[in-house]
């Protein structure tokens, strides 16, 4: 005992080398709003190599013995996947439902949902560029404002937007190119001519949201993620998943996140988050010691201590994964994503879960940092740079994995932002959010109307579409089933493009 | 740092040393079947335990023994009355002196390194609950030295010896007119014809009233956060000297004309403002459970609650006597014999350190405060962060466990030959500061020890460092 008090001296030099840290992935730095703190997954399951190759030889099984079976389970996980569920669901209920779904080959319709945490900027993203509109526009938010034609004179330029006949442009770091947003592919080339015709892949809806305006962010999530003016206990999709979803297959939705998103919350149906593919252990000086840790995660606490509770469990999941990342041969990183950039990785990962096929019909993805107060140049332009490249390079993973047919992203936020700029070069928080849906299933083009920059009385963008109207059209075109018993207050106003047509899809 | 001297007989080969079995923490508190606890009762080790975890960072070996049988009253005076000091000499990053305004990890560390050496551990706990709510980023906050004034400011309201008059009202004008503050939620560039309503939503949203009352009433509507917004205008920062740092009011940049907030209509200020929000009936409960939910899980009961909010009010929104008010709670010693609450990663580290009896001398602390996610001037919103459950999950864990064995590797352990497994336990449970244990969680902890090799001194010192390790950093280290 006497030598304790020298040993852990203060400053004493460490006698051996100091262990290299581990490059930890952060907690998700950007834990957002949009997260289901509250609710506590029904268990986690592993996520074996083979689930990535789609289970080619099914479901594999651990030898008979409880044991061996335990030695299965440590060897052989790439990840976690966090299950949300009424009930406990084992590994082996989790990946049978999944290859089941998986066995068949699937032609089934997949929403991959891109959400714009902080309210983003509409207006500087898509420009009115009439005449009539231009000088509004210039007028109200001349110290961020863009610039007709390309880059100049320190303002950032405008890329007219075919088939509006002139009058919308994109900003250009949503424009592919040098001098733009540096990629080949961006807004521009998925919106093709604007059409609707072939390579004509991006409906843009320039101002949807609901009416009043809330101007809370934490209220307008609330609506955008229930698909409804009220706080309700399921998420629009969740409620899509509960009528016409898998009862037993929890990664038929999934997030890509440590935790849930609100939209995809269910009343029944079981649902998942995963975050990444790639997992550490319990070391003590580079000896690994989940078995040691597993034992004590395995004492029950009482019932009523919620915390320490937690903490064993959360213990025994993290314990169950393995470092053997040798099976993450469906693995693979697409050329064209933008670097170092946390959209690029989730949207990889969605890539990557949705060509293991197994059975995904939704996927969340929270992203940004668009709540743009002041220096919303410096902030939001690099962010729709990201944003335009990499929604081009996912659409092309998508095409070598064969699954673009099959897969709609849809872009959003909680509101659009003031019309007049404030001092401190940037925006508060308004109405009439930019909404886009890619892929080459859609109608491309302009799918509503701008709505001019006169704004109403507290100086916001009118909505023209209700965002429930694209709920609605996704609901009624794409994933199949009645809008009307997803969406309460339905039906909703049809789509009204610019062009006459009604349709979200070709 | 504190030596205690060997305790000749105290140990045999069988037995715990004398200073284990005084802290035994799984029998039941003999207080608690007496009936509530109040300022009088003398408190239990687990009460010593409980009260320094919540209020602190956990208690030392002195603070156990000063307070064991002293009353809870005695404690808690002490914590409030004993002003912000800090033992030994900073700790450093490599070997230099931090460099707070040089780079974002010694901002950090400087901080957590008060915290470490910190005589009264309730001031930097206070001070950092301060943080939390009134959070603040260095992502966008610009020279550093705003944050670090910024810190001192809050410090005023949480060193109740040199301040024992501190009162929220005082605060709340104090932070909105704080350069860090200014600059973080733009007021700084709210100007009379473009009002930027951004602190003046958040002040009532996050910071004083919350959205709606108990009763799901809003407290505010978007008309008043507009005019408070032109009430608030005319602030900037003179940040020519970052050394030096401070706010200004230009008149000509204020909005000079009547506003309507809460039905009240007149040309109001900054000061006026600040003053109608707090009197709001919204207020007093918003506050007392946001302190409250700081140091105790189960939610106060209305009556309590409104005792709380009496105390507040009554005393001009003064934050000692309801600070003393929340540290006796009887509800802060529930689930004594389990704790219930899971510590945020400040406290844990900060902790941990404090356990071991290590300086910081490099940057680990900080990597690991990013990777259990609570790295300290850098909130993730304006909101803190979200605490509570949320703070574990399967890659926190990873980092709080890893944190731990990194700084034992640093340890120096000594190899005693012959040790038996039971000397290996009770020697490693008392290097890390004989924290909490579930009795079960002893057992198994024990049976690893006997089962773990031990014929070369590399298997003995492997021993060790694992055994400190599972105590240290297990599931039931997470929990105070």
């Amino acid at each position: 005992m006497s030598d304790e008090p020298q040993e852990n001296a203060a400053g004493a030099q460490p006698e051996r080398a100091i262990g290299e840290v581990h490059a930890l992935r952060c907690a998700d730095c950007a834990r957002s709003d949009s997260l289901v703190q509250g609710v506590e997954p029904s268990s986690r399951v592993q996520i074996p190599p083979e689930a990535l190759a789609g289970f080619p030889d099914g479901v594999p099984r651990p030898p008979v013995g409880s044991h061996s079976r335990r030695g299965f389970l440590l060897g052989s996980a790439i990840g976690m996947a966090s299950i949300y569920s009424a009930a406990h669901l084992s590994w082996e209920a989790v990946w049978d439902a999944a290859s089941a779904q998986a066995a068949t080959p699937s032609t089934e319709t997949i929403l991959v949902c891109i959400y714009l945490n902080g309210g983003n900027d509409g207006l500087n993203a898509i420009v009115p560029v009439s005449t009539s509109q231009y000088s509004g526009y210039m007028a109200q938010r001349q110290n961020i404002a863009r610039v007709l034609g390309p880059s100049g004179g320190g303002k950032v330029g405008t890329t007219v937007m075919p088939g509006t006949g002139g009058t919308l442009a994109f900003a250009n770091p949503l424009v592919s190119g040098a001098g733009n947003n540096g990629a080949t592919v961006g807004l521009d080339t998925l919106f093709g001519d604007g059409s609707g015709g072939a390579g004509s892949d991006l409906a843009i809806f320039p101002a949807a949201d609901y009416q009043p305006a809330n101007l809370s962010h934490f209220e307008s999530r609330d609506y955008w993620f229930a698909g409804a003016l009220e706080e309700m206990s399921t998420g629009w999709l969740g409620r899509w998943l509960d009528h016409y979803g898998s009862p037993t297959n929890p990664l038929q939705a999934i997030s890509i996140d440590t935790s849930l998103s609100q939209s995809i919350l269910t009343a029944t149906a079981p649902v998942a988050a995963i975050s990444d593919l790639t997992q550490t252990s319990f070391e003590i000086a580079g000896t690994n010691v989940n078995k040691q840790v597993a034992g004590l995660s395995g004492i029950a606490a009482s019932r009523a201590n919620v915390a320490l509770g937690r903490s064993r469990s959360i213990y025994g999941e993290t314990v169950q994964v393995s470092h053997e990342v040798s099976g993450l041969n469906g693995v693979s990183n697409a050329p064209g994503y933008p670097a170092n950039s946390d959209l690029s990785s989730k949207l990889q990962l969605a890539a990557t879960l949705l060509s293991a096929g197994l059975g995904t019909r939704v996927i969340t993805i929270d992203w940004g940092s668009f709540d743009t107060h002041g220096d919303q140049i410096g902030s939001q332009d690099p962010q729709l740079a990201v944003l335009s490249q990499a929604l081009g390079a996912f659409k092309a993973d998508l095409i070598t994995r064969g699954l673009e047919q099959r897969v709609l992203t849809l872009v959003y936020s909680e509101f659009g932002r003031r019309i007049g700029s404030n001092d401190s070069l940037g925006t508060d928080h308004g109405a009439g959010g930019l909404v886009m849906v890619s892929g080459s299933s859609v109608l491309g083009g302009l799918a509503g109307e701008h709505p001019g920059v006169q704004g109403d009385e507290n100086d916001n963008l009118v909505p023209i579409t209700d965002f429930r109207t694209v709920y609605q059209a996704l609901i009624s075109e794409w994933l199949g089933g009645d809008p009307n018993a997803i969406l309460p207050g339905g039906p909703f106003p049809g789509i009204a493009r610019y062009d006459g047509g009604t349709a979200l899809l070709k | 740092m504190s030596k205690s001297a060997p305790k000749p007989g105290g140990q045999s080969n069988k037995g715990e040393p004398v200073g284990v079995r005084r802290h035994r923490l799984h029998r039941a508190p003999a207080e608690l079947a007496g009936g509530l606890i109040t300022a009088s009762t003398p408190m239990s080790p687990e009460m010593v335990e409980r009260l320094f975890w919540r209020a602190g960072f956990g208690p030392t070996n002195a603070d156990r023994e000063q307070w064991t049988g002293n009353t809870l009253g005695a404690a808690v005076e002490w914590l409030l009355s004993t002003p912000a000091a800090y033992s030994g000499t900073p700790g450093t990053d490599q070997g230099a002196a931090f460099d707070p305004t040089g780079n974002d990890s010694d901002l950090v560390l400087s901080w957590v390194d008060q915290m470490n050496r910190s005589i009264n551990p309730f001031v930097e706990r206070m001070t950092f609950f301060w943080h939390e709510h009134w959070a603040n980023s260095r992502e966008s906050v610009s020279p550093p030295q705003l944050l670090m004034t910024q810190t001192e400011l809050f410090r005023k309201y949480a060193d109740f010896a040199t301040h024992p008059k501190a009162n929220f009202a005082d605060m709340a004008y104090a932070v909105t007119i704080d350069p860090s503050m200014l600059r973080y939620l733009t007021g700084e560039l709210n100007v009379r014809g473009a009002p930027n309503e951004n602190y003046a939503r958040e002040f009532m949203e996050l910071f004083t009233l919350g959205v709606t009352d108990a009763a799901g009433k809003p407290n505010y509507s978007q008309t008043d956060v507009e005019q408070i917004a032109k009430a608030l205008s005319g602030w900037q920062i003179n940040d020519n000297d970052p050394n030096n740092v401070f706010s200004y009011f230009t008149q000509s940049r204020w909005y000079d004309g009547p506003k309507l907030v809460f039905g009240e209509f007149a040309n109001l200020t900054t000061a006026d403002v600040v003053k109608l929000v707090l009197s709001r009936r919204a207020h007093p409960p918003f506050l007392v459970n946001a302190i409250w939910n700081e140091f105790i899980v189960s939610p106060p009961d209305a009556a309590t609650l409104k005792s709380l909010t009496h105390l507040y009010t009554s005393s001009g929104m003064q934050l000692r006597p309801l600070m003393q008010a929340i540290l006796l709670q009887p509800q802060l010693f529930e689930s004594l014999e389990e704790p219930n609450m899971v510590k945020p990663p400040v406290v844990y580290v900060v902790g941990a350190m404090r356990a071991l009896g290590l300086k910081i001398t490099d940057t680990t602390a900080s990597d690991y405060l990013d990777g259990m996610g609570e790295l300290p001037y850098f909130p993730p919103t304006v909101a803190g962060w979200a605490g509570g459950l949320s703070w574990l999950n399967t890659d926190t864990a990873l980092a709080r466990f890893n944190f731990i064995s990194t700084l034992l590797q640093d340890t120096k352990i000594k190899d005693v030959e012959g040790e038996s497994a039971a000397e290996a336990y009770v020697r490693a449970y008392a290097a890390v500061g004989s924290p909490w244990l579930a009795a079960a969680t002893q057992a198994k902890i024990k049976r690893f020890a006997a089962a773990a090799p031990s014929s070369t001194p590399d298997t003995r010192i492997n021993r060790q460092i694992t055994l400190r390790a599972l105590i240290l950093a297990g599931p039931d280290a997470q929990v105070m």
